[in-house]
């Protein structure tokens, strides 16, 4: 597994989503444009417990391992001021000690079964990740269970475990002038909603968590029927769910967790923020608000960010990196969400260009789009790369899980990746053109600037 | 301790399993390997699961072979997509992107590479530019001058890392004037004078086919893609003169313990490396010292994680690695800390470090770690991808299937005594080499307990020599 980020668009996905061990490169969900996919719906078997936890199994041989991918509905927009950065703390603290097995025996015995494991948070779920050979399922399901009911926070983990991500924030800070960025950027963004603040949470709120909000935290959120499971690779669908009745099907229920009522007002002005960090050149980073994951738009916008910014014949590498030389990286970033997020283009200035006239640049780009929209021979392109795209993702039982639960989470059901083709095939440069106007306007963009000198 | 012990022995009675757990015997793919007559060897594997072809190569043209020109292999190697005998940088962009492939090139330490995907349906077209990216490329002044100047700006950004460049700092510091030492990415002052005529000449020098190889792997007939292959690749003629193997040269050992201190004026962090010299990649205890490695530093209940996250809270993550090239490598112990626990984290590494030889490990322990990788071992050859990499790999470091093959006997061939012996031979007690990225004012006189300080500053190139 890579531990270090292999390209910028990858660092500011990265960046919103903090890991538990070592970073690894996150593959995001991607759509198939075939209608005869290489894997199919009917490749995934599903069961419901008692208790509401849902599980989607694949039997897939390929490897003699298997995969096991927890998906809890939780995250930094579950939180609130005072404990900001609980649901990523909280996601340490499913390592560290539980009824059966005790502080560091997670690990320990899931190492030495020959497994590993890793989780990550965002603004909208912590997911749970093991990879281990699929002898040693029936290990993996006695841990799982332990912690899910069992969780012992014990304060001198607690303390050692606030070092840990108190350290996790500041390299992170220490390493990378995009995370300054998008934070402060994201902040001014959203001014109500939880998604102001970022998903590592505030300094001094990390420094200020009681065993209290740990333990109301865990009860409200770590409830089986806040969880969807996933198990891909050389494993029977009877033999998971015999293990699954037997491992996590006692846990009860708990009541639903509290709903996010907070809905970020309409921004109806530009906002602006500009912070100071020594860097080579200006580091430049733009959002605008844009519709969650169900909402009709989202096809349309996930093509158009391919448009911009996938490839080298993309829009804005090609006119702003390789023809104007204005920028030496730009990328866009948007993702599945459960509440209206930010679509963001990025970018670093080349050597003795202002900043501004990079900014500029950007906006010309997306005017030609609202103006002309694209070319027919541009929506083939992306059509074709998403289907080599999602060649990569189910090429792997790690891809497979991570798709499946992505979809059942943020698009509510499984199935609706095999229906993606088809939503896929139904943009029209027409709706792509639709949602640059709809939503790339001047009113509805937050712009933040990284740079050396900021009294200037 | 003894607590743990009697658990894990609960938890190997309870599954019924032996302490080694006979996992299914991973093994490698059948493949096929042949030669052109220009030397070039053609590694080619079938792989059905999703109609893609990956495609890795090998060239024997990495920054070993920059002279005094830091940064002139991996420049080269990116020059190689400015264009070709029959397409414009923009066309080859656009034809890339538009069937949804993926071309690219990069040097490291020792060699240059080219890793490619495509749709299998369009091999033809997408093996056709990619032949033409390594026989034919033009080399294009001005995509030469652009790329230099993003270059140029990105060797600047790297300092706002200590982590992008710790690496650079510490093989300068232990390697010296060796080649080893060089730095791949280049030096601003090395990069600046770089032209075409200098990326040509490295380019005729060091790209040959007697020293290279390429890999196929994915959804082909292995029939059509040998006589693809070979028709595209025939005309690639040979070297007129031998490189000269310079990393062959003796590789200096440190004669004291030391200290290279790189000063950045607002670090919050102390990002450092412990390290020593390691071992070639064709060290017969390769495998051994792998798992012990993986006790040692190389996964998330190893010693050092243990110790300087899971029981202090010092950093998010310590590990240590055995970077293992043709001729020799080193052993580095990774990881990074607040600034003021500076001295609490690199007493903690060196703690650990002793502990290794002291305490040694036990049966459980090596048992574990046993297990860990063999369960580990099937994930990293998975993709066809994986599988084309693999095979350059093969060829580079001159191993073969029997070495993925035998990988679950080896490691479960690994005693305790044996064990013992690896971390005895290849584990470093003394003689230690510091490197440190962090600020100085706050931590100099820390620095100075482990030996005598040498300090840079990062905003300056690193030297030729320390």
């Amino acid at each position: 597994m890579a531990d270090l980020i292999a390209n910028d668009s990858l660092a500011l996905a990265l960046i919103k989503i903090h890991f538990m061990k070592r970073t690894i490169t996150m593959a995001f969900v991607l759509f198939t444009m075939v209608t005869q996919a290489q894997m199919k719906a009917e490749d995934v078997k599903t069961f419901t417990l008692k208790n509401g936890m849902k599980f989607l199994v694949i039997e897939d041989n390929s490897i003699p391992n298997a995969n096991m991918y927890l998906f809890y509905k939780v995250g930094s927009r579950n939180e609130y001021q005072g404990i900001t950065g609980l649901s990523h703390f909280f996601e340490h603290m499913m390592f560290n000690g539980a009824k059966k097995f005790g502080p560091k025996m997670f690990d320990q015995t899931m190492e030495f079964n020959g497994g590993a494991n890793n989780a990550y948070t965002t603004e909208n779920v912590t997911v749970y990740t093991n990879w281990f050979p699929s002898s040693a399922t029936e290990v993996i399901f006695d841990l799982e269970g332990d912690r899910i009911s069992s969780l012992s926070i014990d304060p001198k983990m607690v303390e050692s475990e606030r070092g840990v991500v108190l350290s996790e924030r500041s390299t992170g800070l220490e390493n990378s002038p995009w995370q300054l960025l998008f934070q402060t950027a994201q902040g001014l963004a959203f001014l109500e909603h939880p998604y102001h603040w970022p998903v590592i949470g505030y300094e001094d709120d990390m420094k200020n968590w009681k065993q209290t909000d740990l333990e109301r935290y865990f009860k409200t959120y770590y409830a089986p029927n806040n969880c969807v499971t996933v198990i891909s690779g050389n494993v029977k669908f009877d033999e998971v769910k015999k293990l699954a009745e037997k491992y996590i099907e006692p846990i009860p229920a708990q009541p639903a967790p509290p709903k996010v009522n907070i809905v970020e007002p309409p921004q109806t002005g530009e906002r602006r923020v500009m912070m100071q960090k020594d860097v080579a050149t200006p580091y430049l980073g733009i959002g605008w608000h844009v519709p969650e994951a169900k909402h009709e738009d989202y096809y349309a916008l996930t093509i158009l960010s391919d448009i911009l910014a996938s490839g080298r014949s993309s829009r804005l590498y090609s006119s702003l990196v390789d023809k104007k030389q204005l920028a030496t990286q730009v990328f866009t970033n948007f993702g599945e969400s459960f509440d209206p997020t930010l679509f963001i283009i990025a970018a670093v200035t080349a050597k003795n260009i202002n900043e501004n006239d990079l900014e500029k640049a950007i906006y010309e780009e997306l005017e030609k789009i609202k103006k002309d929209g694209i070319t027919e021979n541009e929506l083939q392109k992306i059509k074709n790369q998403k289907l080599m795209e999602f060649y990569g993702q189910v090429e792997t039982i790690n891809g497979k899980s991570n798709n499946i639960g992505t979809y059942e989470v943020f698009f509510g059901d499984y199935k609706k990746m095999f229906d993606a083709p088809a939503a896929f095939n139904k943009v029209t440069t027409e709706d792509v053109k639709t949602v640059a106007v709809k939503y790339f306007t001047k009113k509805n963009r937050t712009v933040g600037v990284l740079k050396s000198n900021t009294e200037e | 301790m003894k607590r743990i012990h009697q658990l894990i022995s609960l938890i190997i009675l309870l599954y019924g399993s032996n302490v080694q757990l006979t996992a299914q015997s991973y093994k490698l793919p059948p493949y096929q390997k042949f030669q052109l007559k220009n030397g070039l060897t053609v590694y080619l594997m079938e792989q059905h699961e999703v109609p893609v072809i990956n495609v890795s190569v090998i060239l024997p043209a990495g920054a070993i072979y920059d002279g005094e020109k830091a940064g002139l292999a991996s420049l080269s190697a990116t020059a190689l997509k400015h264009g070709t005998k029959n397409f414009t940088k923009t066309k080859l962009d656009e034809e890339l992107d538009f069937h949804g492939a993926s071309i690219n090139t990069f040097a490291s330490k020792e060699s240059a590479g080219l890793s490619a995907r495509m749709a299998a349906k369009d091999k033809d077209k997408i093996l056709n530019l990619l032949k033409e990216i390594i026989l034919e490329p033009s080399f294009d002044a001005t995509e030469f001058d652009k790329e230099k100047k993003r270059l140029l700006v990105s060797l600047e950004q790297q300092k706002e890392s200590p982590r992008a460049v710790i690496a650079s700092y510490f093989d300068k510091f232990i390697y010296g004037d060796h080649v080893y030492g060089n730095i791949v990415q280049g030096k601003i002052s090395t990069v600046s004078p770089l032209t075409v005529a200098d990326v040509k000449r490295f380019y005729s020098e060091n790209y040959l086919p007697e020293g290279s190889a390429i890999a196929v792997a994915g959804d082909f007939k292995s029939s059509e893609m040998k006589t693809l292959i070979t028709s595209l690749f025939s005309d690639w003629k040979k070297g007129t003169k031998p490189q000269v193997n310079l990393a062959s040269k003796p590789i200096p050992v440190p004669a004291k313990q030391q200290v290279l201190l790189i000063n950045k004026d607002d670090a919050k962090e102390t990002t450092f490396y412990i390290g020593a010299p390691g071992i070639s990649r064709n060290n017969a205890d390769y495998v051994a010292i792998d798992v012990v490695n993986t006790l040692f530093g190389g996964r998330f209940t190893s010693m050092l994680n243990d110790e300087l996250r899971v029981n202090t809270g010092l950093t998010y993550g310590a590990n240590s690695r055995f970077n293992a090239l043709k001729n020799g490598g080193t052993f580095v112990i990774s990881t990074f800390t607040a600034g003021k626990t500076t001295e609490s984290a690199i007493d903690k590494a060196i703690e650990v470090l002793n502990k290794l030889h002291s305490t040694g490990i036990n049966e459980t322990s090596l048992a574990s770690a046993k297990n860990y990788v063999k369960g580990q071992f099937p994930p990293r050859y998975e993709t066809a991808g994986q599988l084309a990499g693999l095979m350059t790999q093969m060829f580079w470091y001159n191993f073969d299937e029997s070495y993925i093959n035998n990988f679950e006997k080896n490691v479960d061939g690994l005693t305790l005594d044996k064990a013992k012996q690896i971390i005895a031979k290849y584990f470093p007690k003394d003689k230690l080499q510091f490197v440190m990225v962090g600020k100085s004012a706050d931590i100099k006189k820390i620095a100075e307990k482990y030996g005598p300080v040498t300090e840079v500053q990062i905003k300056e190139e690193v030297k030729k020599a320390f």
